[in-house]
């Protein structure tokens, strides 16, 4: 195991404010990265493999080096709407280290060539925006933030804009209409952001953990960064453990690490006497997987062929004293309740799935409405305008598909309680006309 | 914006090779290879798509996920495939999840049969319904306004509404409330969507959700018809397809029309119709008995007889006026039996000074006339002393249009704050009456004259925003398109002429001059010479008297036979009083007449039934010269005969038969009058109308002379004294048919007198307050409306509302009235 570099020391007294900060060496890599030419730190960064932390795995460097040069405004975006369900890393960085991330953001912004730049931040992240808000003026008053930065002519501004609660925020053109005033809706790509995002503008969306990763790359240079971790994943990570383990929390590890380690290694495992049924590898959107993966490394790709993904690191436990069907409506629920509305399937999958599973859950279902379930999820998948659709029909599915039995004998159960009895054979309908 | 030049892409679409210009979204350029991809959110004239539906989705080789044909555009080599099963499984699935909510009660809907949800639904649907779960439920329907019931369980938020409201109206008074299926359309607070372009959302409205009031329940599609023709309520003359049931009107769409419309209409437009059934229409004959002194039905025998004996007996003695609503043919037979008789006393310009025949041909010279379609790609546009959304509503929204896609740079320099300040780069203000002044400082300004800031002086305009508004025509690209008012008289033009000309508007197409007349038809009654100073095709004709001049004589008892074809003076022209005394100091007034006003009841003595825009025959004109084509949707009422029937018929009568049997005939001879109409045929006119400037026979236009223009020495605008300045509007729910029109009747205009917040305060009057305005011993009551950019100085009333109309103090010599509390 490495060092851990974005949560070394983190626990440090007062590593809040700038003194703090600087003492350990903060700022240090913002000068360092302003003697070099911003094409010099994008290569560092390019060279570092370094993928987005927010969810969707994109390489950074890549996605800076799709901005346009050139003297329009550009913009750098932070996306700190942590909203994901089980996701709470970036929350404990930005309240113990803030510095870090402006320092990252900075950084960021002379290689994209921005000079106007926004932390979003999610409304419930009180405390949070209080710490960066008194970090942005230290950085202000130091001459980090403001005019030709420490006489190397790069300018830049840094804002703060506070979220009002809604996931779909976080999902990044959702997040730039919020920003510029307008109901968070997200917003047909193409363009992207990189060509017009921000007033239009080209501009680059990263996540805390991604831009807070940023100074330390600069510090160990690109090229020595991408020995941590393993193929195509480069790098340390910090991810989130909730659910029924002994010691939830963050913790920071490096790619490729087995999630075996980290679930009881780490966090301690579930409670003695209790069996991990599955475990959601990245937060609550991401397909679930079943003790049998735990033996596998937690990277990008190694999730990936696991039916998965890394998401945004958020591993949440589920042991044998819960049911699927519990857990899968509490989810189904969160999705129909954040939906924008925009599109069909979301709207309409989403809130359909709900009333589909309280009915299971009432004990007036048969188990063909799994099927129905399933197919809903289908529709949704890959059909919709931005992914939140899938964000819900990925992980029910994966539920669905992995604990059909369980299903079936709860509807079963729960309709023996409702007095309801044996399931009777189907009788097809006769529709004029239809085409099943 | 120039234009978008057309280029032509070659790509494949279900095996087909389909071309179809670049840039075009797939589901439009599908329509190139004659295949339907079904939409509902996707509408171009909404602007940019946003993918909302789904409905659209297509597979594109190359591209792993499935594509929204409403968002992608049209490249070469593309291939597209339709009808695969992944697109079917996909147009299934998005059929589904729309129905989930939907009540499908089709049976009591009013959109069912024309329905796009019931269309896309059989040809795109899986057929069977797998949700068994309760739907979700409003109360429903509701009022969105008086005009509009909106059923939110029927609602497949495609936000089609919500983006016109947002994007084209600009009203910004819809939105989305709430989220996901939780989400409905709605205001903001639940206040009425009340807006002058509201009825458009449900003629967007793919389902039945958003159902016009007046219409709800009145017919099936399966009842009813189409009949395409135009509505003349207004200058802008929008295309409309009436939707008939027996006979009746019952409806109004808009019939897109690039070129006149762009597919909107106002509310005026479109619910107006319900005039055409007024119980109060006249459909017979009424002369006035000599024995009782009272208005009585007569036989049509009679009628003739008693208005043709009125012509004879007058000699030279008579004169006519011509209101906007007729069509060319009719002002053809009335100017030509005026004229055969001897007189030239003739007009139709709503009571505005006449023009003289000389300016009038510089204006029309067909290289110095813009389109409409440029407003909406000129460098820049001004807007000269009209304000679209009462003098021409459509017009309204191509503006907007211009600015928000293109780039259009707008400036408005009127008296009166306008609606689209808010959209212009530059607006600026002069003082009402002081057009001629303002329009030559600004000619001054654009050639680099001297004398700009005397003549700014005169107009009470800001000279650093003329010459920032100068610099705006000079360098801004050479587009520039001027939208000017007739209201702004004549004395300005001579003006306008030279500023076009330094602007060299004439040498460039997508630059140049658009008037917006008053009264619908009023370009083309000029043309056809309904005027006292120029013949049919702006000929120089025997000089004759003005519609002021006219009343004047009448009214002075020199008058013994006034013809007025829908015109209504008393209450549409300046001077109420005059024209009060002029119709009773007639000898004999013949009207031609929908609708019975008190002046006409007290003073007529002859009234034909006049026929509703929906039964006439005929050509108009639009704003750019387009001639258009009324065509009959219904029946003429009780005994309404053609008027151009009626014309020719007293014109016999009274000895000189033009020769007509048919309304073409007529036609043939307007087209032989007009030597820049030459050779049209009403088949050439079809359904979309012709500009005569782009026919061969636009060659033909009388000859226009050469500038410089003697521009004249203006007049300065009086200086309020503790008086202000009266300014004068005339808004477009100022009109009867929006009186007697049910469903409109909630916006009838009442007097308002707007004024500063400064004047407000000194007179001690708040917002709704009363005041009289008074110009000598004549008053005004109205409403007190303190609107924050009127400049202080100056109040606005509104001509032609049913009462206390400002027209009452628009008499003599434009100066000063007396604003006190009630």
């Amino acid at each position: 195991m490495a060092d851990k570099l974005l949560f070394d020391r983190i626990d440090e007294p007062g590593l809040d404010t700038i003194e703090v900060y600087k003492r350990r060496g903060g700022y240090q890599q913002l000068e360092r990265a302003l003697r070099m030419t911003p094409e010099e730190v994008l290569q560092n960064l390019l060279d570092s493999g370094l993928r987005g932390r927010g969810g969707a795995g994109f390489a950074m460097g890549k996605k800076v080096s799709f901005l346009p040069r050139g003297g329009m405004d550009k913009y750098l975006v932070c996306n700190a709407d942590e909203s994901e369900p089980g996701t709470f890393k970036d929350r404990e960085l930005m309240q113990k280290s803030p510095h870090m991330l402006i320092e990252g953001m900075v950084i960021a912004a002379y290689a994209a060539g921005a000079n106007r730049s926004f932390i979003y931040i999610r409304g419930e992240y009180e405390l949070q925006a209080m710490k960066l808000e008194a970090a942005l003026i230290e950085a202000r008053e130091a001459g980090y933030l403001g005019e030709d930065i420490l006489g190397s002519g790069h300018s830049q501004t840094l804002y703060l804009h506070r979220g009002a609660g809604a996931y779909i925020c976080g999902e990044e053109t959702g997040l730039l209409d919020s920003l510029e005033g307008k109901r968070g809706n997200p917003r047909l790509k193409p363009p992207f952001p990189a060509n017009q995002g921000l007033y239009q503008g080209p501009t680059l969306i990263n996540n805390v953990e991604t831009l807070a990763t940023v100074p330390h790359i600069i510090r160990m240079s690109g090229t020595e960064y991408a020995k941590l971790g393993v193929e195509n994943s480069a790098g340390t990570k910090l991810i989130s453990i909730s659910g029924n383990v002994q010691r939830p929390g963050n913790y920071e590890i490096e790619l490729g690490m087995k999630a075996r380690d980290i679930i009881y290694g780490l966090a301690g495992g579930p409670e003695p006497g209790r069996e991990i049924k599955f475990w959601f590898p990245g937060g609550s959107s991401s397909p679930v997987l079943k003790p049998e993966d735990l033996d596998r490394g937690y990277d990008f790709d190694s999730m990936a062929r696991a039916g998965s993904m890394l998401g945004s690191g958020a591993i949440i436990v589920v042991d044998d004293s819960n049911s699927v069907v519990d857990v899968a409506l509490t989810l189904a629920k969160f999705y129909r309740h954040e939906s924008c509305g925009k599109c069909t399937p979301c709207r309409e999958g989403t809130n359909w799935t709900v009333k589909m599973l309280e009915r299971i859950h009432a004990g007036d279902a048969t188990p063909m409405d799994l099927d129905i379930i399933a197919s809903v999820q289908d529709q949704i998948m890959g059909n919709c305008l931005c992914v939140l659709g899938d964000a819900m029909a990925m992980p029910l599915s994966s539920m669905v598909a992995k604990f059909r039995d369980e299903f079936e004998q709860y509807i079963e159960d729960k309709r023996a309680a409702a007095g309801l009895g044996e399931i009777p054979e189907p009788t097809p309908i006769e529709i004029a006309g239809a085409a099943a | 914006m120039p234009r978008p030049e057309e280029r032509f892409v070659t790509f494949s679409i279900d095996g087909r090779e389909v071309s179809a210009p670049a840039g075009v979204m797939l589901a439009d350029g599908a329509k190139y290879g004659d295949i339907e991809i079904p939409v509902f959110c996707y509408e171009p004239k909404l602007g940019a798509p946003v993918g909302a539906c789904r409905m659209c989705l297509v597979e594109v080789e190359g591209i792993p996920k499935l594509q929204t044909a409403c968002s992608t555009p049209v490249k070469d080599g593309m291939v597209v495939h339709t009808q695969t099963q992944r697109v079917r499984e996909a147009q299934n699935s998005v059929v589904e999840f729309l129905l989930v909510n939907h009540p499908l009660d089709c049976p009591v809907c009013d959109k069912g049969g024309e329905c796009p949800l019931q269309d896309i639904t059989f040809g795109w649907g899986r057929g069977i319904s797998r949700m068994v779960e309760p739907k979700r439920h409003f109360r429903k329907p509701v009022e969105l306004s008086p005009l509009i019931a909106i059923d939110r369980e029927r609602c497949i938020l495609c936000y089609r509404c919500v983006r016109f409201s947002q994007e084209v109206s600009e009203d910004y008074q819809l939105i989305l409330n709430e989220r996901g299926a939780s989400s409905f359309v709605g205001t903001f607070d639940g206040h009425p969507y009340v807006a002058p372009f509201s009825g458009n959302i449900v003629e967007l409205c793919p389902v039945g959700a958003l159902t016009s009031r007046a219409y709800r329940f009145r017919a099936r599609p399966w009842d009813i018809e189409g009949s395409g023709s135009v509505c003349t309520h207004c200058p802008a003359q929008c295309n409309v397809e009436f939707t008939v049931r027996d006979e009746r009107v019952l409806r109004v769409l808009a019939r897109d029309n690039h070129g006149v419309d762009d597919g909107w209409l106002c509310d005026k437009g479109r619910f107006a119709y319900q005039a055409i059934h007024s119980d109060e229409r006249i459909t017979e004959p009424l002369v006035r008995n000599p024995d009782s002194g009272e208005l009585e039905p007569a036989t049509w025998e009679y009628a003739l007889d008693v208005a043709a004996s009125a012509i004879e007996q007058a000699g030279s003695s008579v004169a006519a006026i011509a209101g906007g609503t007729t069509t060319n043919e009719e002002g053809f037979l009335l100017q030509r039996l005026v004229r055969a008789v001897g007189s030239a006393d003739l007009d139709s310009r709503a009571g505005l000074p006449p023009v003289p025949a000389e300016t009038q041909r510089a204006l029309a010279a067909p290289a110095l006339q813009a389109t409409i379609p440029d407003i909406e790609f000129a460098h820049t546009v001004l807007l000269l002393g009209t304000d679209p959304i009462d003098d021409v509503a459509s017009l309204d929204l191509r503006i907007r249009k211009g600015v928000r896609r293109n780039g259009v740079k707008l400036a408005v320099a009127t008296s009166r704050p306008s609606a689209l300040d808010a959209n212009s780069r530059l607006w600026l203000r002069y003082a009402p009456g002081a057009e001629h002044a303002f329009v030559a400082a600004l000619a001054a300004a654009v050639g680099g004259a001297d004398g700009v800031e005397a003549l700014c002086e005169k107009a009470d305009a800001d000279p650093k925003a003329v010459a920032a508004l100068a610099q705006l025509l000079q360098d801004g690209g050479e587009d520039v398109v001027i939208v000017w008012g007739q209201r702004i008289g004549a004395a300005p033009l001579p003006s306008l002429l030279n500023l076009a000309a330094a602007l060299r508007l004439g040498e460039r197409a997508g630059a140049g001059l658009i008037e917006v007349p008053v009264g619908g038809n009023a370009r083309g009654l000029r043309e056809v010479g309904v005027q006292s100073n120029a013949g049919p095709g702006l000929k120089d004709a025997k000089a004759g008297k003005s519609a002021h001049e006219i009343a004047q004589q009448a009214a002075d008892g020199k008058l013994t036979t006034l013809y007025l074809l829908h015109a209504d003076p008393v209450r549409d022209y300046a001077d109420r009083r005059l024209w009060e005394r002029a119709l009773q100091g007639a000898e004999a007034v013949v009207a031609h007449a929908t609708l019975l006003s008190d002046a006409l009841r007290a003073t007529a003595t002859v009234v034909f039934p006049a026929e509703s825009y929906a039964e006439k025959e005929g050509t108009i004109v639009n704003l750019d010269g387009r001639v258009q084509r009324l065509r009959p949707a219904i029946g003429r009422p009780g005994s309404v005969r053609a008027e151009w029937q009626v014309l020719a018929d007293v014109a016999k009568r009274a000895g000189h038969d033009p020769q007509v049997l048919t309304g073409p005939i007529v036609t043939q001879q307007v087209v032989a009058a007009v030597p820049f109409y030459g050779g049209l045929t009403l088949e050439e006119i079809g359904g979309k109308g012709v500009r005569w400037q782009e026919r061969d026979a636009a060659s033909a236009a009388p000859e226009a002379p050469a500038g410089p223009f003697e521009a004249g020495e203006p007049l300065a605008a009086p200086r309020p004294n503790g008086a202000l300045r009266l300014g004068t509007y005339r808004s477009i729910w100022a009109a009867p048919e929006v009186e007697v029109s049910p469903a409109l009747k909630f916006l009838t205009a009442k007097q308002q007198a707007e004024i500063s917040p400064v004047d407000a305060d000194r007179i001690g009057v708040d917002n709704g307050g009363r005041v009289t305005v008074s110009a000598g011993d004549v008053s005004v009551l109205a409403s007190v409306f303190v609107r924050g950019n009127v400049p202080a100085g100056t109040v606005f009333l509104a001509e032609a509302t049913a009462e206390q109309s400002a027209t009452e103090l628009l008499g003599g010599e434009p100066g000063l009235v007396e604003v006190r509390p009630a």
